[in-house]
């Protein structure tokens, strides 16, 4: 049923683009692009349990790169966002390393991956070479060897590809050794290690998988998008945004940052577009906050999580 | 070669010494119950054996190897597993779940794991339970999920802590069944214990802990006649 | 620059006065009920709002008005204590930050709705003036907000150690199971904990909006700020909160004479990590 399912969608979100008119294909490549970045959390938040909410750290290193390498010395993104990659993965592993081995989890791990991060912007705003506040502008080439394009259509099959990469690996994960041993890590470190689980390496693990995989998507960012500054590539708000989506969704399984973000991704991006205009600003907002109250109060097992076990419901009474 | 050497074990907690230069060995095969009244130290040298807690002074040799500094996966790849005096599942995994990652500690591939896994299940009566969420089963179904997990571990030395706390006397007989077998298998029990009894049926030998200190070691005929002991547990009586 | 470093010193303590309420008011929240409450500047942001609309549309001064500030403040923090936040005292940690963002970006836009983005500022008679010690100048607002600050730290150090009340909470905070044995209900204390907390928070916005302005997003930087302090001074601990928000004032203060004005967290923040690495129990810590 679940095959049936995943096929079904695949198919579909294959073929949409070729029905849909260019807002919605903008909506979906929105959906499907915040639903990459939370399934990259995902690996270290969900599955592991290590709460990041430094993620938006990783992808600006992911963004800045490329952009850099590519504005200073033609260097093509698609190159140049595996450099972004590794080094996001240096950055990772810099600071999981500092604060694994003192011991940090929980509340305190979210305070230091944070500071991080906002540390990484506030330095990342006061270096003109990097850019400064004004941020980086990426001339408009429309190379697909230079990954631009004048449509938003390999935009939309680009990130989607990268989805479909975050799910396989997802996957893996979960079904392999390293998926065990960070699910037991999250329940219970203490036993984890007294059966046997390395857990500073295998938290380690989580954190370079998910930074690499983040960094992609800056790169894929700052090329749709063409800008980028500190605020909106490094900021706690993307952080936020990427955390919360897998939560809602269902942390820790492999669709919930997908349907968390197909649920409040919309929510934000329509009615930004819709009532910013009638004096009503703040309204959608409102609505997304009362979602998350609601989410957490009636289904804090997540919604996808919750789907899975009415479909699995379904299934038993058949 | 002892399996376990314990030599001059010391450690400290602020101004009180909770284990105070403890002696003892373990040989291969055997069963010994660590006794003692309340707050004897019994958990603080499960903890120092297992790695949790570094002593002040003195050794353990497992094997010939020693365990201190070493981190509490490196003691269990070296073939010591342990359970927790309060049980410590993995809540939302299930029981086959929790049990695999004890499996994966020497299983040469994921494979190897699982089939080991769903083996030891099966000779814990918990197979059928195997989809329940650890979370969703009874105390008693925990305490044996929590022992097949650190079996899944292939240890040579398991250490019990209280395993039959709570449990009503046919389920003790059971858990004395199990550790029986356990012991037919191949590895050797050091198990704290309170419910007197039992261990005194189950142990070749007995220590016993009081204050830190090691006050007995032998038979346990010979302990439960020994009188520093039966002063140790009268004392403990009269002041609770 | 000596005397400009001086000048940073001053500035940076009458401020951290402000902080190390806004502190006390979430040692009463995240200490007792060990709740991340992301809506805490938000919160104190609508104490801003109570004594701003108080001013512009009866004229009463904002000092005057902090009863009012602390009373709403009060009641709007023991409703979302009981009615969201209780439900949901031992679920697992990101499912409380989840519910504190919700109500985070419910208040902050309510604001929003309601009043518009637009910064607004309050500027009373005394906005103004100064008072000069040697070559350091005090804003006069900003020094009444320092002693204001500090007597409210203080009164709520006198309620948690001396009245029954106080004893309740701080029981509650440090064995909740305990206390319940004894006696104390510990539903009941959470929501007045958290209100209390709230109302720290609400008199700390009626203190500064003589010289802060206003807008509906003021909040998020102060509940940061917040967070940095307690973890500084230590859980649990009001006298960590009232040191830790005079230093988090200060480094801020010398960081933007140092570096720059947009760089001035970046000292509090090296400070931050520097103290989770090596005594995540903070200064004062428990």
């Amino acid at each position: 049923m679940g095959y049936l399912l995943t096929g079904l969608g695949s198919v579909v979100l294959i073929a949409l683009p070729l029905f849909v008119g260019s807002y919605f294909v903008t909506i979906l490549i929105s959906i499907l692009y915040y639903a990459y970045l939370s399934g990259c959390w995902n690996i270290l938040g969900g599955y592991a349990g290590q709460l990041s909410l430094g993620h938006a750290a990783f992808f600006g290193i992911g963004a800045y790169t490329s952009s850099l390498l590519f504005m200073k010395w033609q260097i093509s993104p698609w190159l140049s966002m595996w450099v972004g990659a590794l080094l996001a993965m240096c950055f990772g592993l810099f600071m999981g390393s500092l604060s694994f081995r003192f011991g940090l989890r929980g509340f305190y791990f979210v305070l230091v991956t944070w500071a991080f991060a906002e540390l990484l912007r506030l330095i990342t705003l006061s270096l003109d070479v990097l850019g400064g506040p004004t941020g980086i502008f990426i001339s408009y080439k429309t190379s697909p060897w230079q990954f631009q394009f004048s449509s938003k259509v390999p935009y939309y099959y680009i990130i989607l590809g990268l989805v479909a990469l975050e799910l396989f690996i997802s996957y893996k994960i979960e079904g392999s050794k390293l998926g065990f041993y960070l699910k037991a890590i999250r329940e219970n470190e203490l036993a984890a290690e007294g059966s046997g689980v390395p857990t500073t390496r295998y938290k380690l693990m989580a954190v370079v998988i998910s930074a690499f995989l983040t960094a992609l998507g800056g790169t894929f960012y700052a090329q749709y998008l063409r800008y980028m500054d500190p605020e909106t590539t490094m900021g706690v708000s993307l952080s936020v945004e990427i955390m919360i989506r897998a939560m809602v969704g269902g942390s820790g399984t492999l669709i919930g940052p997908f349907v968390g973000s197909f649920i409040l991704t919309p929510l934000s991006e329509l009615s930004r577009t819709y009532f910013t205009k009638g004096g009503l600003e703040g309204l959608p907002l409102i609505i997304y906050g009362s979602v998350l109250i609601l989410i957490v109060l009636f289904l804090p097992q997540g919604v996808g999580t919750w789907m899975m076990e009415k479909l699995a419901g379904y299934r038993n009474k058949s | 070669m002892s399996l376990l050497e314990v030599r001059r074990l010391t450690k400290s907690f602020g101004g009180l010494k909770a284990v105070a230069g403890v002696d003892f060995r373990l040989d291969k095969g055997e069963i010994v119950g660590l006794i003692g009244p309340n707050g004897a130290g019994k958990t603080t040298l499960f903890n120092l054996i297992s790695g949790y807690l570094t002593p002040d002074a003195g050794e353990i040799y497992f094997r010939g190897v020693s365990l201190i500094r070493q981190k509490p996966h490196e003691v269990c790849h070296l073939g010591v597993a342990r359970t927790f005096q309060i049980v410590q599942p993995f809540p939302n995994l299930t029981t086959f779940e929790n049990v695999m990652v004890g499996a994966l500690n020497r299983a040469s591939s994921f494979e190897e794991g699982r089939a080991l896994a769903l083996e030891i299940l099966k000779s814990m009566k918990l197979f059928e339970k195997r989809q329940v969420l650890a979370k969703n089963l009874t105390i008693s179904d925990r305490k044996r999920l929590e022992m097949a997990r650190a079996l899944a571990t292939q240890p040579d030395l398991l250490l019990l802590d209280e395993v039959m706390a709570g449990l009503n006397p046919s389920e003790v007989e059971e858990m004395i069944r199990l550790i029986q077998r356990i012991r037919k298998q191949g590895v050797t029990l050091l198990i704290i214990e309170h419910v007197l009894k039992a261990i005194m049926s189950l142990s070749d030998r007995i220590v016993v802990l009081h204050h830190g200190e090691k006050i007995a070691d032998g038979s346990p005929e010979i302990v439960s006649r020994d009188t520093g002991v039966i002063e140790a547990y009268l004392g403990d009586l009269l002041l609770s | 620059m000596r005397t400009l470093l001086l000048q940073a010193l001053v500035s940076g303590l009458l401020m951290g006065g402000v902080y190390s309420l806004m502190a006390v008011g979430l040692t009463l929240i995240f200490g007792v009920m060990k709740v991340v409450n992301f809506a805490h500047g938000d919160m104190m942001m609508l104490g801003m709002a109570v004594s701003y609309w108080l001013f512009t549309l009866a004229g009463i001064d904002p000092y005057l008005s902090i009863p009012v500030s602390i009373f709403l403040l009060f009641s709007l923090g023991f409703l979302i204590q009981r009615v969201l936040i209780n439900p949901i005292l031992h679920a697992p940690e990101h499912m409380q930050i989840l519910m504190t963002l919700g109500v985070s970006l419910v208040l902050v836009n309510s604001a929003l709705l309601f009043w518009g983005p637009n910064v607004r500022s309050v500027t009373t008679r005394y906005s103004l003036q100064t008072l000069w010690i040697g070559e350091i100048v005090l804003d006069l607002p900003r020094l009444v907000a320092f002693l204001f600050a500090l007597l409210f730290t203080f009164l709520l150090h006198v309620l948690l150690r001396k009245t029954e009340l106080g004893k309740a909470i701080r029981a509650s905070a440090d064995n909740p199971e305990a206390a319940l044995l004894m006696g104390i209900e510990v539903h009941r204390i959470y929501p007045i904990s958290f209100g209390i907390g709230a109302a720290c928070v609400g008199a700390a916005g009626s203190l500064i909006i003589p010289f802060y302005d206003f807008t509906p997003h003021v909040g998020l930087p102060f509940t940061i700020v917040a967070f940095t302090i307690i973890i500084f001074g230590g859980m649990g601990s009001l006298l960590g909160a009232l040191i830790g928000g005079l230093l988090v004032g200060v480094a801020e203060s010398v960081g933007a004479i140092l570096l720059s004005s947009a760089l001035k967290s970046v000292v509090s923040i090296t400070l931050l990590v520097l103290v989770l690495l090596f005594k995540p129990k903070g200064l004062f810590g428990k």
